[in-house]
């Protein structure tokens, strides 16, 4: 007798069901972009303890005829693609045809539905893949699926699902990400009867991140949009003064369908480099519209990864976006930690369908974001008056804007260091007298490790025995600048910091070096420094951040003037 | 106290006084002028702690006395009044009242207890010098002062007195101005530091006709001519040895129109960049050439006839260091001198018709790569 046998059916189910159905957020996933491939615009879901008991996704889409919602449960039961030449650039959610029959065979399923050309209602009724019933029902046009006691007859599997306040927060990662996807569709979640999402159809992504994470998180959002021929970049970032080491946010769609990658997160941390502290993560909401056939969908069981045709020009335009993202003084806060862009953020949406391979009867997924309007690009310098020997202020179109005089020329000298250390020509300013500086062991180990980053910034310096060095040549960037001070700092700086690799190290030198050389709080400065500063600033490529991530700028609108006057 | 003084007088009086009076301090009788009355006149001090100053004006004391009172106002009120007599009287410790013809104040001042005394400085043992000389030497020297806290000493003006010269030297390391002159009343030998402020108020304080005599005390220095004096406090020093890094040997020599190599400079120093200013020369036998080029600014040259036949040198400099010493030179030509594009450049006037000798150094930029 021959031990090879063809699984049954149902065993198939339950094993391919492993890797389309992990828990809860699974189905939820699944059901939710069924929904939304229905063409559904109010999509509700409940769950009952974490899911365990049950998920109800209720979605207002085309439904289906009797007909299709027994096919919809055999495997590889699709409507959306009919050959394999559809699966480049596939536009929807699904295409598998995996998902409904590898739920249905670990749960008591149920699936109630009504299609829109007005046939009558079908329920179905699945217990572990066997279908028990099927009748008519009477419903609105649209579809319920009721997926109760997941797991029930895979015990196995059943272990494995975390605490209910685990799979509920999955379950809500899972419709966040659906829902900043999918402007044009309103989400409701409860969770035994809590509200954990209650967003309303969205106007703008601004709103729709207002309604899922609050309207703090929302204005501290800075909004990127960056075009290439081939490709967009759009979204939002988190402003860098507000990043945070943990508890990051990241969310990446491409055309419209949600995705997870490392990699491109990383370049667009890399894109902040020299506006965020290190070591702090931003958040980002990042939406790529990329041709149908440059990206490959069908790489990962659950559809969380997809291969892209030209990783490396990806994350330039990504690293490039976040930085055109950070370089606009709108990226600068607002009053009362509000951003100055809130104001703007209440645009049409302009939602468009994305590329191609378009699907009869399929709706394309709008694509994310909108372009949003130009704003402008940097303040005419009127009048500008030095507060508390630490502040300029000066008059714009717009308001007020408020600079940092530090922070400003910190970042000002960073960017013309980093352009020294990558190798443009610094100029040195030879001294009379040189300066001799007597050093701590280690200070003087930091500073001849770094002779030649001090060389390239303009620092000449000789050892003179002992501990002290000479410094016979420093760089001048500012008549009050204080070389003897600068570099007795820069050199206790460096003996305290670690820098790592090479650009790391490149990176943390200028910002060390520029914040030492800039000019510091508490000193007058007069008019025309003034202006230099604001005219060197606007010139930067990063001009509203300082490079540890805290703002050189601060923004009150005229409206909020007025406001406060009650005008 | 009870005194009539003009209303000229009070003015000339307050005006001398009233520059040393802090704009800014956190000690509120600083703000205030010192009046004392008394049967040599009027003596009106003012002082910011560093600097003191201090002067008499003739005036008719009925009864001697004194008062502090707002500097400011009361410079604003005198100026306003008509050319006619001042009569000031007090009632009680701090009312003041000022009548000038039909015109009545009323003044609030402060208890002169508060006021600061004068550093003792004892004028028994002096030099004397011209206050002409002695503006000259201010007013070519104390430019070249630093502002860098980190070296406090080259943020004062080095004065040496000797037997038959005195000498100002300041540097801020990036550049040098020097200026002898002879002296015929000798005195003492002393290296003084003395802050440029201070050398600003004696340049103001008196005439130039006057002849003012200078004493020291352990770490003050005053200035007398008359009733009027000028206290201020000495930076502690030493000096840097600023003669071993005067260039002896710099032989390629240029001359140079003044107004010409100026105007140049300027021209060219329009595209420099704002952060170093750097102009670079080129000097070929007969020629000077400029040229700046700035990233993301921009490029200019241009070029000037000069008296130069040594071999051909090229060195960067600051545009703004040059401009300012080449203003002060007092001739209509200079000599420039340098060695190397990495020494020191020399800066004098050509055929300069005084006992005085001038010299100012500049050090060039380099460029790194
Ligand atoms: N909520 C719904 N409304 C209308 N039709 C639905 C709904 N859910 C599923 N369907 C139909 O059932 C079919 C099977 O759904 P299923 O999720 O199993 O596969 P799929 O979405 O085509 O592919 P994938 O396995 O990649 O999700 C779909 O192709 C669709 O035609
Ligand atoms: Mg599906």
């Amino acid at each position: 007798m021959s031990k090879i046998e063809v699984l049954s059916d149902a065993v198939a189910d339950q094993i391919a069901a492993g890797e389309v159905v992990e828990r809860p957020a699974s189905v939820v996933k699944e059901l939710v972009e069924n929904a939304l491939d229905a063409g559904a615009t109010d999509i509700s879901i409940a769950l009952e303890t974490g899911g365990r008991s049950l998920i109800r996704v209720i979605d207002n889409g085309e439904g289906m005829e009797r007909e299709d919602a027994l096919l919809a449960i055999e495997r590889h039961a699709t409507s959306k693609i009919r050959n394999a030449a559809d699966l480049v650039g596939v536009a929807s959610y699904g295409f598998r045809g995996e998902a409904l029959p590898a739920i249905a065979s670990i749960s008591k399923f149920e699936l109630e539905t009504t299609p829109r050309s007005g046939s009558e209602g079908t329920r179905v009724v699945v217990s572990g893949g066997r279908v028990d019933a099927v009748e008519p029902a009477v419903r609105q046009s649209g579809t319920t699926i009721s997926v109760r006691r997941i797991f029930f007859n895979t015990p196995a599997r059943r272990k494995f699902l975390r605490s209910q306040a685990a799979e509920t927060r999955a379950c809500v990662d899972a419709i966040t990400l659906l829902a900043l996807a999918r402007l044009d569709v309103s989400f409701k979640l409860t969770s035994d009867d809590r509200v954990l999402i209650d967003v309303p159809q969205a106007g703008s992504v601004a709103e729709r991140i207002g309604g899922l994470f609050g309207r703090e998180m929302a204005e501290g959002m800075i909004p990127v949009d960056h075009q290439t021929p081939t490709l967009s970049v759009r979204g939002y970032i988190q402003r860098p003064a507000d990043a945070r080491p943990t508890g990051r946010k990241a969310f990446l769609f491409v055309n419209g369908r949600p995705f997870k990658d490392p990699f491109l997160v990383r370049a667009a941390e890399t894109g902040f480099r020299g506006a965020a502290t290190p070591g702090t993560k931003p958040s980002m909401v990042l939406s790529l519209e990329v041709p149908g056939e440059a990206v490959d969908v069908n790489v990962h069981p659950a559809k969380q990864e997809v291969r892209f045709k030209d990783r490396y020009f990806l994350e330039k335009c990504v690293e490039e976006a976040v930085r055109g993202a950070l370089s606009p003084v709108e990226s600068a806060p607002g009053w009362e930690g509000g951003g100055g862009t809130v104001a703007r953020w209440h645009g049409g949406t302009g939602f468009h369908a994305s590329g191609s391979g378009a699907q009869d009867g399929v709706e394309l997924p709008p694509s994310f974001f909108a372009p949003e309007e130009e704003g402008t690009v940097a303040p005419g310098i009127g009048e500008l008056l030095q507060v508390f020997n630490t502040f300029i202020v000066c008059e714009t179109s717009e308001g007020l804007t408020f600079i940092d005089q530090h922070s400003a020329h910190e970042r000002i000298i960073f960017e013309s260091a980093m352009r020294q250390l990558e190798g443009d020509e610094a100029v040195s300013q030879r001294l009379l007298i040189p300066i001799t500086v007597d050093l701590n062991s280690n200070e003087l180990e930091a500073v001849e490790a770094h002779s030649d980053v001090l060389a390239s910034v303009g620092f000449e310096i000789e050892p003179f025995g002992g501990r002290t060095v000479m410094v016979h040549a420093t760089p001048n960037p500012h008549p009050r600048f204080d070389a003897k001070a600068c570099f007795e700092e820069l050199a206790t700086d460096l003996a305290r910091e670690r820098f790592g690799s090479l650009p790391n190290r490149l990176h943390r030198f200028a910002a060390t070096y520029g914040c030492r050389a800039a000019v510091k709080a508490g000193q007058k400065l007069s008019a025309s420094e003034m202006r230099n500063l604001l005219v060197g600033l606007f010139a930067c490529d990063l001009p509203p951040h300082d490079v540890h991530g805290r703002p050189t700028i601060v923004r009150l609108q005229r409206e909020e003037l007025e406001r406060k006057f009650g005008r | 106290m009870k005194f009539t003084v003009t209303r000229e007088q009070l003015h000339e009086g307050l005006t001398a006084v009233a520059a040393s009076v802090p704009t800014k301090t956190t000690l509120p009788v600083l703000s205030n002028i010192l009046v004392e009355a008394s049967d040599d006149g009027l003596r009106l001090s003012g002082t910011d702690l560093d600097i003191a100053v201090s002067t008499v004006v003739a005036a008719e004391v009925d009864e001697p006395g004194s008062v502090t009172l707002p500097a400011k106002k009361l410079v604003e009120i005198v100026r306003e009044l008509p050319s006619a007599a001042i009569r000031i009287t007090t009632a009680g410790e701090q009312r003041v009242n000022l009548e000038c013809g039909r015109s009545k104040f009323r003044l609030l001042g402060v208890s002169k207890d508060e006021f600061p005394s004068f550093p003792p400085v004892d004028f028994e043992d002096h030099w004397k010098v011209t206050s002409a000389d002695l503006q000259k030497l201010i007013g070519h020297v104390s430019f070249a002062t630093s502002t860098e806290e980190s070296r406090p000493i080259l943020n004062g003006v080095l004065w040496e007195l000797r037997a038959d010269r005195m000498r100002m030297v300041a540097t801020n390391g990036h550049r040098l101005a020097k200026m002898d002159v002879p002296l015929t009343s000798a005195g003492s030998t002393a290296d003084l530091i003395v802050p440029p402020k201070a050398l600003d108020q004696v340049k103001k304080v008196f005439g130039p006709a006057d002849e003012i005599e200078i004493a020291r005390s352990e770490n003050h220095l005053g200035f007398r001519c008359g009733a009027t004096r000028v206290f201020t406090r000495l930076i502690e020093g030493p000096y840097p040895n600023y003669d071993q890094v005067i260039p002896k040997g710099n032989d390629r020599i240029a001359t140079i129109d003044r107004q010409t190599i100026m105007s140049a400079v300027r021209r060219v120093g329009v595209v420099a960049s704002d952060q170093t200013h750097r102009v670079r020369l080129s000097f070929s036998p007969g020629t000077l050439q400029f040229s700046v080029n700035t990233p993301d600014l921009g490029e200019a040259q241009d070029e000037i006839s000069i008296s130069y036949d040594g071999d051909a040198i090229e060195i960067g400099f600051n545009a703004n260091y040059l401009l300012e010493i080449l203003k002060l030179m007092p001739t209509d030509e200079v000599q420039l001198a340098m060695q190397a594009p990495e020494r020191a450049a020399t800066i004098e006037p050509v055929g300069w018709d005084d006992p005085a000798a001038y010299l100012c150094l500049v050090m060039p930029l380099r460029l790194v790569d």
